[in-house]
């Protein structure tokens, strides 16, 4: 039991500094060598950031519920934490929480914290002019103002709606493949017939989870809740010291966490600090962030005339790779 | 700063009226950050309002300057040495380069591709040099004066080659950018057919410049004047006016950019670059017209005592913006600002000064 313990815990902390380098590995390592630039310190995004923001003067947010809008950061981190550790073997003997289900429920409450964000915030970006519109003869004057982050919102509505289909599908190809919704069930599965990566449906179901890791993520081009050309930073607009370091590192935690998924639910590999097997999650979570920050810096930001064929596309993909696993 | 958010990257506000996410309505405001440049030009000798012309924008500080020196050359029928006249051109023509670029590279920060807006932030760096070598700074390089060119600004031989160096290397990375830009899927899904403006309603709008040729009208002011007579070039055109045509007649209007300057280069004549022998004297208003970056830039003054009098400027980005309100409609939110920027809008060109008209 005491064992078990110390895994699980040493598990997290390692995981957690690991997801702490993972946005400068992205931004240092592949973003500004194909930018040719010198781009920030590597240590700079992911733990640098955080720790000077801990140290700044918290301002109070400009939105209805203000503790409520802050405390946001902190549920989807808790939610990730949780996906997290239903991953950990230790923790298999848990039944329900440590299946696919769960990880859904998790990732799902992760995702409308996004809608719940965009809703609360009333960015002083979006305030009004301090002069009336009337005195510069403006067109529509009485049209009833919205707030950048009310379109973040329908946008994060959007996105759990049908923009985070692919991930969810190639979750569940493990699942048609071993037969069973539990964690502890898959690795089994995997450990006597090898990788599920390995088969056609593994190689298609991979391919449909990057996107879908890249849309999650909100990574360009599929940056539709925070794209700085029409909503600014979306959801985050307001978030200032300690509640913007913890939005940094819920991104740099949830990165790890569904990379150390995928090498849980396609290569049968869960992490655990006794076992070689971390490594592997290691160099998926290292992996995963170089390949998509290599996209991302070739692609433009898509509107939803690309977001919907490519999100369309990756999902009957998706269908593909789970018909492949029924066959 | 005005009536503007400390946060904005441009002083100008924008409303847009949208359903869904599709804009229905655009109303861009500008004047928020004017600095009334006409009005302290107002009595100043004339090179100190020439040089004040420069002040009007970072981008195209040289050809503000040229046009104020062009309505004193005219006004005091002055006629200036051919190598003053060609070295002004080449100097244009750079700077022509060097704004075409910061359109490319701004366009695509804008459209999400940072990679291909840094790497085209390098090649206009090029450029930056050349007009540093050339003119001593980088923004305010300040070649002309009436009756020719600074003497700083003589090209000697090694000025010579590094131009022709510089502009190799410019034509052979736009080549490549281009030919990289074009064949991309991802990008022309997202500039074609985005926010077009007609070829009528382009016409309607006043609109001018590369924004104009973008809808398939032929006319460049450059044609209009008599110094570029000597140089052969094309004037660039696309028939759609929406954001690929404005981005691709700009691209290609760099390569015509360098045919001048190379044709300049070859065929520089020899001899002073300053004319001095001419007189100040009281002169009507003149009116001079010039082919700036972003289109036809007009100033006009008269001179009296040495000093300039009923100063107006009239700056192209003034008549794009007002066009870019119409062209927005009905296109996606996210576009807009795409829209907005297909016009290589200059706010700094545009907020010199407002005129408020009291009615009743």
């Amino acid at each position: 039991m005491e064992y078990s313990l110390i895994t699980v815990i040493g598990t997290i902390i390692i995981g957690f500094i690991v997801s702490l380098w993972l946005p400068g590995l992205e931004r240092k390592l592949i973003h500004a060598r194909i930018q040719q630039r010198i781009g920030p310190p590597i240590s700079s995004p992911g733990i640098m950031a955080p720790l000077k923001f801990f140290f700044k003067e918290t301002i109070r947010p400009y939105s209805p519920l203000p503790r409520l809008y802050n405390s946001l950061p902190l549920i989807g981190l808790l939610s990730v934490f949780l996906i997290f550790l239903f991953s950990v073997p230790e923790t298999y003997h848990l039944g329900a929480l440590a299946s696919i289900v769960a990880i859904v429920g998790f990732l799902k409450i992760e995702e409308v914290i996004y809608v719940f964000m965009g809703s609360l915030s009333k960015s002083v970006m979006s305030l009004r002019m301090p002069f009336p519109d009337l005195a510069k003869g403006a067109k529509h004057p009485n049209v009833q103002r919205s707030f950048l982050e009310d379109i973040s919102a329908m946008r994060a509505f959007r996105l759990i709606a049908f923009g985070s289909f692919p991930l969810y599908i190639a979750l569940f190809i493990p699942v048609v493949i071993s037969r069973s919704i539990f964690l502890g069930d898959i690795v089994a599965y995997q450990q006597v017939h090898g990788p599920i990566l390995f088969s056609v449906a593994g190689v298609i179901g991979a391919i449909v989870f990057f996107i879908g890791y890249m849309i999650l993520l909100n990574e360009y081009p599929f940056v539709i809740l925070k794209a700085k050309a029409d909503v600014i930073e979306g959801p985050y607009m307001e978030y200032a010291a300690k509640w913007r370091a913890l939005v940094y590192i819920m991104r740099g935690f949830l990165m790890f966490t569904l990379a150390m998924l995928f090498s849980v639910l396609f290569l049968g590999v869960p992490p655990s600090i006794f076992s070689w097997g971390i490594l592997v999650s290691i160099l998926v979570a290292v992996l995963f962030p170089m390949l998509m920050a290599s996209f991302s810096a070739f692609a433009p930001i898509f509107t939803f005339k690309q977001f919907y064929p490519v999100t369309f596309g990756a999902t009957i993909l998706g269908v593909v790779a789970l018909l492949a696993a029924f066959i | 700063m005005g009536t503007v958010h400390s946060a904005a990257i441009e002083p100008y506000r924008v409303r847009l009226f949208v359903e869904d996410e599709i804009v229905k309505d655009a109303e861009i405001t500008v004047g928020v950050n004017h600095r009334g440049v006409e009005r302290i030009m107002e009595g100043l000798p004339v090179e100190k309002a020439n040089s004040l012309t420069e002040k009007i924008c970072g981008i195209c500080s040289g050809v503000h300057l040229w046009n104020s020196v062009l309505v004193a050359e005219k006004g005091l029928e002055i006629e200036i040495p051919e190598r003053a006249s060609y070295i002004r051109i080449i100097v244009g023509e750079l700077e022509r380069i060097h704004s075409h670029l910061l359109y490319l590279a701004h366009g695509n920060e804008v459209l999400g591709h940072e990679t291909f807006s840094m790497r085209l932030f390098y090649i206009r760096e090029t450029v930056m040099e050349l007009l540093r070598m050339i003119g001593g700074n980088r923004v305010q390089y300040g070649v002309p004066i009436i009756g020719g060119i600074r003497p700083r600004a003589e090209l000697d031989e090694m000025k010579i080659q590094k131009i022709r160096e510089g502009i190799n290397y410019i034509e052979e990375k736009v080549k490549e950018f281009a030919d990289r830009f074009t064949s991309d899927p991802m990008i022309m899904s997202r500039i074609t057919g985005v926010c077009p403006l007609s070829r009528k309603d382009a016409l309607r709008l006043a609109v001018t410049g590369p924004t104009l040729r973008a809808t398939g009208v032929e006319f460049d002011m450059r044609r209009e004047m008599e110094c570029y007579d000597p140089f052969e070039f094309d004037i660039i055109t696309q028939d759609d006016g929406d954001v690929k045509s404005n981005l691709l007649v700009r691209v290609f209007e760099i390569f015509e950019s360098v045919k001048i300057i190379r044709q300049a280069l070859d065929n520089l004549p020899e001899g002073a670059i300053v004319d001095r022998s001419w007189e100040m004297q009281d002169t009507e208003i003149t009116k001079s017209y010039v082919e700036a970056p972003r289109g036809t830039l007009y100033h006009s003054y008269a001179i009296e005592d040495g000093r300039v009098r009923n100063v107006v400027i009239r700056t192209p980005s003034m008549a794009n913006i007002g066009a870019m309100q119409y062209a927005l409609i009905g296109h996606h939110i996210t576009d807009a600002q795409l829209g907005i920027v297909q016009c290589d809008p200059c706010f700094t060109c545009t907020d010199r000064a407002i005129e408020i008209i009291k009615i009743g």
